[in-house]
């Protein structure tokens, strides 16, 4: 079971092993990105946009899994926590950490997930048992996300150049609502008691295509990144996961049905 | 790297202050008058949304408000007020259109179902509370509490940026602008989530049996804003 507030939720992948996706699939995109933009050229820009996409699947999975406990008050509220969360964590870590600032900024947010997660349970008693270690993964998901996006809108995790072209922008703030939306919204948009993993996750996987694609866009404004080929992957990707998504809602429900056209007033009388 | 502390022992002042906001913003979500979802569905007394939402929307007001009278003056006091005013105002509007919602729309009075008599006016309002909800609409003592909560969440939106905005740093304004409210906007999330969390979906105002829980918000938001202060205050002083 994993309707909301009804205890641990079910798992047909493990967690441990969205975890390693998450950050190993995170780090190699971010890196990836920096170092293939680089090497290869800007139009590479688009794997961090792919290492956003791990973050946010690994958050949305980390969401599904303590909002199965019933946080209380709405899902949204830990998807906004968790930006919150990694958008501090991400700026310190690119400001004080230079080539290791993704690797700093996941640590501090490891340790600011695990400290609200601690005061979570010991100070405001919401008794969820997995609370330290679900808060420790959702800022640390959160913080990938942005610096994923982030990579993928400039090419580069340079300080002074996200500064300039993200964060004074205020594209940060797309950042902030289309990757909030991709941890928050999956779990949100699919908790009921025919909840199931694969179906939550691959509604996360669609709503970080949306991310990618609108990060793409903003990446056309970038002489150091190129947005024509993170928009196109971001929309082959939406495509395939929001078929995906559907076809498991098909699964999932007893009867898909077409409802019609409302009747006209004629009709009705 | 950067001198730690070095950067520190010189901005103590804003970390504290950057502290002193972030349980401010704590506090104030508990004056609010949230109803959730089932607010939106007229079932309960408060605005029909969550903690979160209500709480950035005032905040992030006084954040701009703040942030347009730094552009005229470094005054911290007009700085503060003027953030406390535009969340008041933020606050008050949202409140003032959904009780006209209430009120010609669904057509319900506005009733609390925690009291029995609404403590500012002394009307009575168990006999208007409809069967089988949780009070409607916005009595006067929620309004006054919005309006409080709306004051403390605009001080210390503005607090928090107006220390972020005075740490001493190397950065040309219009990044300093970018990078104090990147790091205001995080913490104020933080610190409305975690009242949130503490009231567990609905409050009517300072008048509710669960505005008493509020020291624990305020010791929790107290801890996690001094550490998110100090790496926001390593970060901005040094660069």
């Amino acid at each position: 079971m994993s309707a909301g507030g009804s205890g641990a939720a079910a798992e047909a992948i493990p967690q441990n092993n969205i975890i390693a996706f998450g950050v190993l699939g995170g780090l190699i995109g971010i890196y990836g990105a920096y170092f293939l933009v680089g090497m290869v050229g800007q139009y590479m820009s688009f794997i961090g946009a792919l290492g956003a996409i791990c973050g946010m699947v690994w958050g949305a999975a980390a969401v599904r899994r303590v909002a199965s406990y019933g946080l209380g008050t709405g899902v949204p509220s830990i998807g906004m926590l968790a930006l919150g969360m990694g958008v501090i964590a991400a700026t310190f870590g690119l400001a004080v950490g230079g080539v290791a600032g993704p690797v700093i900024a996941l640590i501090v947010a490891a340790i600011i997930g695990l400290m609200i997660g601690v005061i979570a349970n010991k100070i405001l008693n919401m008794g969820i048992p997995i609370m330290e270690v679900s808060m420790t993964e959702i800022a640390t998901a959160g913080t990938i996300t942005i610096l994923g996006l982030a990579v993928a809108m400039t090419g580069t995790f340079d300080f002074p150049v996200v500064l300039s072209q993200v964060i004074t922008t205020g594209y940060i703030a797309v950042i902030f609502i289309a990757g909030g939306l991709a941890i928050l919204h999956p779990f949100n948009a699919c908790l009921g008691p025919d909840e199931k993993q694969d179906r939550t996750l691959m509604l996360g996987v669609e709503k970080g295509a949306i991310a990618m694609i609108v990060a793409g866009i903003v990446a056309t404004t970038n002489p150091n990144a190129s947005g024509a080929l993170t928009i196109l992957i971001g929309i082959a990707l939406w495509y395939v996961a929001f078929n995906g998504f559907y076809e498991r809602t098909k699964r999932d429900a007893y009867d898909v049905v077409g409802a019609g056209m409302l009747p006209s007033k004629e009709e009705l009388e | 790297m950067i001198d730690v502390a070095g950067i520190l022992m010189q901005n103590i002042l804003y970390v504290i202050l950057i502290t002193l906001g972030g349980v401010l913003i704590s506090w104030s979500v508990h004056f609010v008058p949230v109803g959730g979802a089932p607010a939106a569905m007229a079932q309960a007394t408060g605005i029909g949304t969550g903690t979160v939402q209500l709480a950035a929307g005032a905040g992030l007001t006084g954040l701009v408000t703040a942030g347009a009278m730094m552009q005229v003056t470094n005054n911290a006091a007009l700085v503060i007020a003027s953030g406390a005013v535009g969340a008041m105002i933020m606050m008050s509007v949202t409140m003032i259109v959904g009780t006209w919602v209430y009120a010609y729309g669904v057509g319900c009075p506005p009733a609390s179902a925690k009291v029995k008599y609404d403590p500012i006016t002394k009307d009575r309002q168990d006999l208007y509370v409809s069967q089988g909800t949780e009070g409607h609409g916005l009595p006067t003592v929620s309004f006054v509490s919005g309006v409080i909560g709306g004051a403390l969440g605009g001080i210390g939106g503005s607090l928090v940026y107006y220390a972020l905005m005075s740490v001493e740093n190397g950065l040309p304004l219009a990044d300093l602008v970018g990078i104090a409210s990147v790091f205001a906007v995080g913490i104020f999330f933080v610190n409305a989530v975690i009242p949130s969390y503490n009231i567990g979906g609905t409050i009517e105002g300072f008048h509710d049996p669960k505005f008493k829980r509020f020291p624990k918000a305020v010791l929790a938001s107290l801890i996690a804003t001094f550490f998110c202060a100090l790496i926001s205050v390593l970060s901005i002083g040094g660069l």
